[in-house]
């Protein structure tokens, strides 16, 4: 029995020095917590805090020193101001970027456009980064995040700033979904949806509904044709009906409406006696 | 006559300590960490203990004098000393561990890291590894003009830096001893004669608060001189700190390790 | 004996049901419906259960299961080499060792699989999307697994309890075949539970949402699966070696005749030896491990080498350092044993220097702690002397010498009972200081050159012929010894019990600070994923995502190593009471 205590108590001292040799003989650092997503005021920055949000991210969130530092495991990013045009024009350049600040914005999101020689994968001949994206995965930026590293990059690397602050919240994404042609909308098969969607009852009374800038079109096809009523939609100041001013009514409901819709509106206003 | 056994293990042990004290503190003139001594320490302990007591033999002749202490009658007087000095021993230096100091929590921090390689001085970007003291050609183009120019740093550094870097440039100066980190020594090889004048340049521009910032927290009470001097004024006095203290700065050849420790 | 049997199958059945109905339960309804992307969580979806700490819970409990796993694993490997061994030589010793080896571990395998349950209950419990999720991924091998568990525990059984049965010729033959069907299907269940645990760190066969393709080996087989299968297999043995020791060495302290003293002393002996043959190449396994976590993605590799996980590496060094100095320790004890150890122990000291000096310098960290006025007198924080120390050449160098001088220390006790009697000793013995020589120098060489004056580019390659140096060292030395000692003659017999009870302790010592080792470094492995489940696809919301400090995590280790010591205490005590017989006189009716 006394083996075995003296054992057991030798196990325990072993035990409650390694214990004890982890909390006081090296230093305790406190990791820093999981990285949460900054809210960004983007109405209200100047370019000054917009620099210093990118600053933040660079050095923060988007753990680019881990790599990007003067250890060598990644390209100086400090210097970029005199390389990124070099780069751009090596031969070994396989991007689609024309400009610096597309070069930049390329090699955060796809860094395998163009590796740095020496910085590739071992054993890709440099045609491969090691480096993630930023736009998903662990690092995961959002657009004006992006946005902010790259202005911090052109700031810090001696370049004029060219990047702008973004207006809105909404990822770049979708400023630039919209600048591009969207998806055709599906054509309206009813009137009133159609009469709701291009507003025509805000300007004309049609039934119950009322609006006195425009003719009341309640009883309209008791008076008028169809050519004269698509005429009227078509080009409708050719003739203005008494009272009313010139200018009003859109004249681009040809170049919006599906021919199906045309017809639909002509044939229901023409029957409305 | 051989000495005891345990006499053997506590000179060893002692001739060690003194040893690493010796040799860091004294031969090297690198003071060695307490907390890594202390741990230097326990190991060559175990050590010794490893060695003078794998043999049964060895052992018995190791623990006899304690043995002997302890047991026998004849050593009550020094067995009742020890036994009463050692906890007292112990209990002070539990003691003086425990007992709050006015000293700064230790910190993790680097106080010289490396210089970026380009910096914001005076309101623009300067590349550092390129970058020249404008007034340094005239020590061949024109001796005078460079004397004129030493001089006139040799002025702005009597006004502004000696309080703390000393007028022997030692980094003695009269508030030197209230400040930490200390101020730097010029006269000393490894400082200013490491460095390239771009460098100095650099943390005299921008002082404590322009570490970067792997040299945080940035308790370092160099000024922002570019506050307070011109751009000529910085050069001359960097034209006066070489001058004065006989070192050549890093020349430019060597640009790309420039690292500032 | 009889109950440990029921209950341990009544424990892998509990197993296997819940594996059955946890696991491929909806896999099979997902499999339906096709994969979906990983869940993305939030705080609420950890839920929590009777107020405790999940991950705490689960990470206790899979440290646990993951100690006696390895043991439970690692006992067939080397009970079957003995046996092998046993079978070869006649000595019936091997035999009853390799015996008393697979008893021991046998209740031991029981309290593997109640954790093994456990662990799962508590995953369900308190991760179930996490465990949703990877069920879908793993359903056929989760499936498998617990079906391998059926097998695994019906050939231990019959492995155990026919030993007696199976003796003989075509019998021991047959046996020892029960023996190698053990191992293997204990290390495919190692190799498909590890499967999942590096999929969490290197997920393979998901895009990057987390939708899986189907192809269930691709995830199985992703890129650091079989970088943790070397490491883990080479330190279970290592670990269970010291587990063994550690019996040995209980059973030696409490040993009345001399007779028993001797054979646990030969035991730990044995035990001793497998955990050291198993620890000398851990190192390197480990750098292997390391570096492919490295060339598998540089942010994770920085984020286990530098950063807070930096200090961890001190804390490793003084475990190694621990486990070396006390293998070499119970070496030197060990010589006693022989009459003539004596010419050897001069050299003993100058082991011990070098083992020493090795040591201080395999743990100097990188980083100094300073106190202020030690900061004012460096002038900062770097230091001209210890700095260069910190970095990889000179451990690099460190670990290899001590791994040389390791050897030595085998070497020397190898000699120690014997006179060489071929002509040409003092040659050999010229030959064999001039390997050494030549091998310590040139270890010394490319740590000192290539590390500190030639490119970076050279600093890390220069470890491998410093690691060539030393295994060739070691194997020619190996050799040379062999021919040396060809037809040598005995000094005297071995006295098998006559070492001191100190040497048990440094038996316990080597066990202890393993366990605590592994889960140190179970900590880092599992704390480099930082706040996500599955690196870059499942990223964990819950409360306890943060990473914890160094002295948490330690005192988390500890509490676990406590609870494993008392269970293991338990396992071996269950063992002793097995054989121990009570008659109760005029209890029974005559």
């Amino acid at each position: 029995m006394r083996q075995f205590l003296s054992v057991i108590a030798f196990m325990l001292i072993v035990i409650g020095s390694f214990s004890a040799y982890s909390n006081l003989g090296i230093p305790q650092i406190e990791p820093a917590p999981p990285p949460t997503e900054e809210v960004i005021d983007l109405g209200s920055m100047d370019m000054g805090q917009f620099l210093a949000l990118g600053d933040r991210i660079f050095n923060g969130k988007g753990t680019c020193t881990l790599c990007h530092n003067s250890l060598g495991r990644a390209p100086m990013l400090d210097q970029i101001g005199s390389n990124a045009q070099a780069r751009l024009d090596d031969a070994r350049y396989a991007g689609s970027a024309t400009d610096i600040e597309g070069y930049l914005r390329e090699s955060l999101t796809d860094p395998s456009a163009y590796v740095v020689a020496g910085f590739g994968k071992a054993g890709t001949n440099d045609t491969e980064s090691p480096m993630p994206g930023t736009e998903s995965g662990s690092i995961a930026l959002s657009g004006p995040e992006l946005a902010a590293v790259l202005a911090f990059l052109q700031d810090n690397g001696g370049l004029e700033v060219t990047v702008e602050i973004p207006t809105d919240m909404g990822d770049e994404a979708t400023d630039e979904n919209a600048a591009e042609p969207g998806e055709p909308r599906a054509p309206f098969t009813s009137f009133q949806d159609l009469s709701d969607e291009f507003a025509c009852e805000a300007c004309h009374t049609i039934g119950e509904e009322a609006g006195d800038l425009g003719p009341n079109l309640s009883a309209i096809g008791a008076t008028r044709d169809r050519d004269y009523i698509r005429r009227a939609l078509l080009d409708p100041n050719a003739e203005i009906a008494e009272g009313f001013e010139e200018g009003m009514m859109p004249d681009d409901l040809g170049t919006q409406l599906y021919a199906t819709e045309l017809e639909l509106l002509i044939d229901h206003l023409s029957q409305l006696k | 006559m051989r000495l005891p056994r345990l006499l053997q293990a506590a000179l060893v042990l002692v001739g060690v300590y003194l040893g690493f004290i010796v040799v860091f503190d004294y031969m090297l003139e690198a003071v060695i960490p307490g907390s890594l001594l202390t741990m230097y320490m326990f190991f060559v302990t175990v050590g010794v203990f490893m060695v003078f007591t794998y043999d049964e033999e060895r052992t018995r002749e190791l623990v006899a004098p304690i043995k002997a202490m302890v047991e026998n009658p004849i050593y009550r007087g020094a067995r009742n000393t020890v036994f009463i000095v050692i906890p007292l021993l112990v209990g002070y230096g539990v003691y003086s561990r425990t007992l709050p100091s006015f000293e700064a929590p230790v910190e993790l921090r680097t106080i010289h890291p490396a210089p970026p390689s380009t910096a914001k001085i005076y309101g623009e970007r300067v590349n550092l590894l390129t970058l020249e003291n404008p007034f340094r050609h005239y020590q061949t183009d024109d001796p005078e003009i460079f004397a004129e120019y030493v001089q006139e740093g040799a002025a702005v550094y009597i006004e502004n830096c000696q309080y703390c870097h000393g007028d022997k440039l030692d980094g003695k100066g009269p508030y030197a001893e209230g400040l930490n980190p200390t101020p730097l020594n010029f006269q000393d090889i490894g400082t200013i004669a490491q460095l390239q004048e771009s460098y100095l340049y650099w943390r005299i521009a921008t002082g404590g608060p322009g570490l970067p910032k792997e040299a945080a927290p940035w308790i370092s009470s160099m000024p922002v001189w570019q506050e307070f001097l011109t751009e000529e004024e910085i050069w001359k006095v960097i034209l006066f700190l070489y001058d004065y203290t006989g070192h050549a700065p890093r020349s430019w050849g060597e640009a790309h390790d420039a690292g500032g420790h | 004996m009889r109950k440990t049997l029921s209950f341990g199958f009544l424990a892998s059945l509990v197993a296997l049901v819940v594996c059955v109905l946890a696991g491929t339960g909806p896999a099979l309804a997902q499999e339906a419906a096709g994969f979906g992307p990983a869940p993305v969580l939030t705080a609420a979806d950890y839920p929590t259960v009777a107020g405790v700490n999940g991950r705490l819970v689960i990470w206790i409990v899979a440290q646990l299961h993951l100690w006696f796993a390895a043991f439970v694993l690692a006992v067939p490997i080397f009970v079957f080499i003995i046996e092998a061994i046993g079978m070869r030589t006649r000595d019936k010793r091997y035999d009853d060792m390799a015996y008393e080896f697979i008893k021991v571990s046998i209740t031991a395998y029981s309290i593997t699989a109640i954790l093994g349950g456990l662990l799962l209950f508590s995953l369900i419990l308190f991760y179930p999307h996490l465990f949703g999720y990877l069920s879908t991924i793993f359903s056929k091998s989760m499936f498998y697994y617990a079906l391998l568990f059926f097998g695994e525990s019906a050939v231990l059984y019959l492995y155990y309890y026919g030993w007696h049965w199976l003796q003989g010729d075509l019998r021991k033959w047959i046996h020892l075949s029960l023996g190698l069907l053990l191992n293997a299907i204990g290390t495919t269940l190692m190799l498909l539970a590890n499967a999942w645990l590096t999929f969490m760190m290197s997920p393979a066969g998901v895009d990057p949402a987390g939708v899986f393709n189907g192809n269930e080996w691709e995830a199985i087989h992703n890129f650091l699966w079989n970088p943790i299968n070397i490491h883990r297999f080479v330190a279970n043995i290592a670990y269970g070696g010291s587990i063994v020791g550690a019996y040995a060495a209980f059973k030696f302290l409490t040993a009345r005749t001399s007779q028993e003293k001797a054979h646990y002393d030969w035991m730990g002996y044995n035990a001793n030896f497998i955990a050291i043959c198993a620890l000398l190449p851990l190192p390197f396994a480990g750098y292997y491990l390391a570096a492919e976590i490295y060339a598998y993605s540089q942010q994770m590799g920085i984020t286990l080498m530098g950063g807070i996980f930096a200090w961890l590496f001190i804390i490793q060094a003084v475990l190694i350092g621990a486990l070396f100095l006390s293998a070499n320790y119970y070496l030197w004890c060990g010589m006693g044993r022989s009459d003539g150890a004596r010419r050897y122990y001069w050299a003993i000291k100058y082991i011990a220097i070098v083992l020493i000096g090795a040591f201080l310098v395999w743990f100097t960290p990188h980083t100094l702690v300073l106190t202020n006025s030690e900061l004012k007198s460096l002038g900062g924080p770097h230091h001209s002397i210890l700095g260069p120390l910190g970095i990889m050449p000179a451990k690099n160098t460190a670990v290899n010498l001590m791994i040389i001088f390791t050897f030595l220390s085998f070497l020397i006790y190898r000699r120690s009972n014997k006179v060489a009697t071929v002509s040409w000793e003092g040659m050999g013995n010229t030959l064999q200081v001039a390997l050494f020589t030549a091998g310590i120098l040139n270890i010394l060489f490319l740590g000192i050159y290539h590390g500190y004056f030639t490119n970076t580019v050279y600093k890390v390659a220069a470890s491998i012929p410093q690691v060539l140096t030393t295994f060739v060292v070691i194997v020619v030395s190996l050799v040379l010894d062999s021919f040396i000692y060809r037809g040598a003659r005995d000094v005297g017999p071995l006295h098998w019990g006559r070492i001191p009870d100190r040497a048990q302790y440094a038996l316990f010592l080597l066990a202890v600070a393993f366990t605590w080792l592994m889960g140190l470094m179970g900590y880092i492995r599992s704390g480099i994923r930082q706040h996500w489940h599955v690196v870059d696809i499942m990223r964990d919301n819950s409360p306890n995502a943060f990473t914890p400090t160094l002295g948490y995590a330690a005192n988390v280790v500890s509490v676990a190593a406590v609870i494993f010591l008392t269970l293991v205490i338990f396992v071996f005590w269950i063992a002793k009471v097995s054989s121990v017989k009570t008659l109760p006189a005029g209890y029974w009716k005559e």
